[in-house]
């Protein structure tokens, strides 16, 4: 297999935009190529990510945005796995140059859904759940990690101030990120008192419904060297499934896919979650980041509350977690968001991330899932 | 068989339509529709196509009592397209007596989580438009 780089980077503002969906996923893109130091014509092939594009009117966006930077010879794979589609696409973008098919390519995730309004939004991301037994007898995204929530809290004794801590130190990390989507600073009080969406999650336990787009250049160790000095290697990539509804599981507090998915990226890089420097998870609700921190290996189960309450996930503590302000302060702009993780490790890891810098960063890993974990990715990325 | 059979037993067998009808005709008289893999004895929902445990594609129905205990639910407040009219109303985690399955489905009547405290028992109770329904015993 070839080393695999990533070279270049770019991503909008998340948020309530403006433009059309091909407008922001073409501005991350010609971002991304910029940032590398490349001509369009260098990337060969495209693998572009998006669930909802039929909201701007807009499906098989592939080619569109190929034919927008000016290479419609091109080819592109357009890819949805719900929220998880941003690192699908970037798995894809990997294995096919990791295999020699391709030694340039660029991956894109993008979403535009803001301007159709919450009902539209919670009915469409409904369907993204196992809909016969979960969209179809009412339960909505918050409702389902609502669900794993009550039972996390029950098993270990933790409480929605415990929750809230992840929102506060999230919004945090936010305020100091200008793409971030909301940039204002919470206490647990703000959280305690803002609306009950799905019991026991509130308005502020919920990540937004985000437009944006993010881009990054993928490629082969030679083309990395021949263009550029500020690259980023990766050296871990794994995926991994769950069943696709919570009944599913034997247990309610993990999410089977985030271990297998890890595992699969820890062995491929020769490392172990003590290696980890920081980490992009998929905290879509205040409660996905302690599952995930715990299904990640950086804590036992159970225990990402006492990390949280001691600040160990802070900016400044022993294992950083979503600098960036993750889904919950950044934003969520769901085909984009697993490419966004990896734009953020690549401006960590690069010296790009300014006052959000974490302190002497070699070692970034990404986790990315699709609804409630049904399907995941983690990647594992050194700096050079 | 006349092309029409044809196309209609296609699509029965491509979109599952059979097994989730059945699925609903058990939960209207109570049941959970499951199936019992006749290789290993594993047991899955009526949707499974073939064995989680060893592969096998071979299943007989199991009609199990509808009973058991409330594992986990939320409350919703922002529902879905719908179901606006009935909030709050609780999605609910079944876990089914005697048998290693659990089962989700739509609960009415509940406003607070006082009206449902973890391990209260349930059953099932029918499905309509909500989708499969779930009554306190």
């Amino acid at each position: 297999m070839e080393k695999v780089c990533v070279i270049g980077a770019g991503s909008t503002k998340y948020g309530k935009l403006q433009e059309s969906i091909t407008d922001i996923a073409v501005q991350a893109s010609a971002e991304a190529i910029e940032s590398a130091g490349i001509e369009p014509k260098e990337i060969e092939a495209g693998y572009i990510s998006n669930v909802f594009g039929i909201a701007d009117k807009q499906v098989h966006l592939g080619p569109v945005i190929m034919s927008n930077l000016g290479i419609p010879e091109k080819p592109s794979l357009s890819i949805e796995s719900a929220c998880g589609s941003g690192s699908v696409s970037f798995r894809e973008a990997y294995a096919n140059v990791a295999a020699g098919f391709y030694d340039a390519v660029l991956a894109t995730g993008v979403e535009k859904v803001t301007h159709t309004g919450t009902e539209w939004t919670t009915t469409y991301f409904s369907y993204c759940s196992d809909f016969f037994y979960e969209g179809g007898a009412g339960a909505s995204f918050p409702g389902l990690f609502a669900s794993m929530a009550r039972a996390y809290l029950a098993e270990f004794k933790a409480t929605e101030e415990d929750l809230a801590l992840v929102a506060v130190k999230n919004h945090d990390n936010g305020l100091l990120n200008p793409k971030a989507h909301l940039r204002k600073k919470i206490t647990v009080d703000d959280v305690m008192k803002s609306a009950v969406v799905a019991s026991p999650l509130k308005l502020y336990d919920c990540c937004p419904f985000s437009d944006g787009a993010s881009a990054v250049i993928i490629c082969n160790e030679k083309f990395a060297k021949a263009h550029t000095k500020n690259y980023i290697e990766v050296i871990g990539s794994g995926r991994g499934g769950s069943p696709a509804a919570l009944q599913g599981r034997e247990h309610l507090t993990t999410i089977p896919s985030t271990n297998i998915a890890a595992q699969a990226a820890y062995k491929m890089a020769g490392l172990t979650p003590k290696d980890i420097d920081f980490a992009e998870v998929h905290d879509c609700f205040t409660i996905a980041e302690l599952v995930d921190t715990e299904d990640l290996g950086f804590f036992e189960k159970g225990r990402a509350v006492d990390a949280v309450r001691q600040g160990l996930t802070k900016l400044n503590g022993a294992i950083p977690i979503n600098p960036s302000g993750g889904l919950k302060s950044k934003g969520h702009p769901i085909g984009a968001t697993g490419i966004g993780q990896v734009v953020e490790v690549f401006d960590q890891l690069t010296g790009k991330a300014g006052e959000r810098s974490v302190k002497n960063a070699q070692i970034g890993l990404t986790h990315n899932f699709g609804a409630t974990g049904a399907s995941c990715a983690v990647h594992i990325f050194k700096s050079v | 068989m006349l092309q029409a059979q044809v196309v209609q037993y296609i699509y029965s067998k491509v979109y599952n339509l059979s097994a989730k009808e059945e699925f609903i005709n058990d939960a209207k008289s109570g049941k959970i529709l499951a199936r019992k893999c006749t290789k290993c004895g594993y047991l899955h929902l009526a949707t499974t196509y073939y064995c989680q445990n060893c592969g096998n594609r071979g299943f007989e129905n199991v009609h199990i009592e509808g009973k058991g205990t409330v594992a986990t639910y939320t409350i919703i407040t922002v529902a879905p397209a719908g179901y606006e009219k009935y909030t709050p109303y609780a999605w609910v985690v079944l876990k089914l007596d005697g048998v290693d399955l659990r089962i989700s489905g739509f609960m009415q009547n509940i406003k607070s989580p006082s009206d449902l405290p973890l391990g209260t028992r349930a059953k099932i109770a029918g499905h309509d438009e909500r989708g499969l329904l779930i009554e306190k015993l």
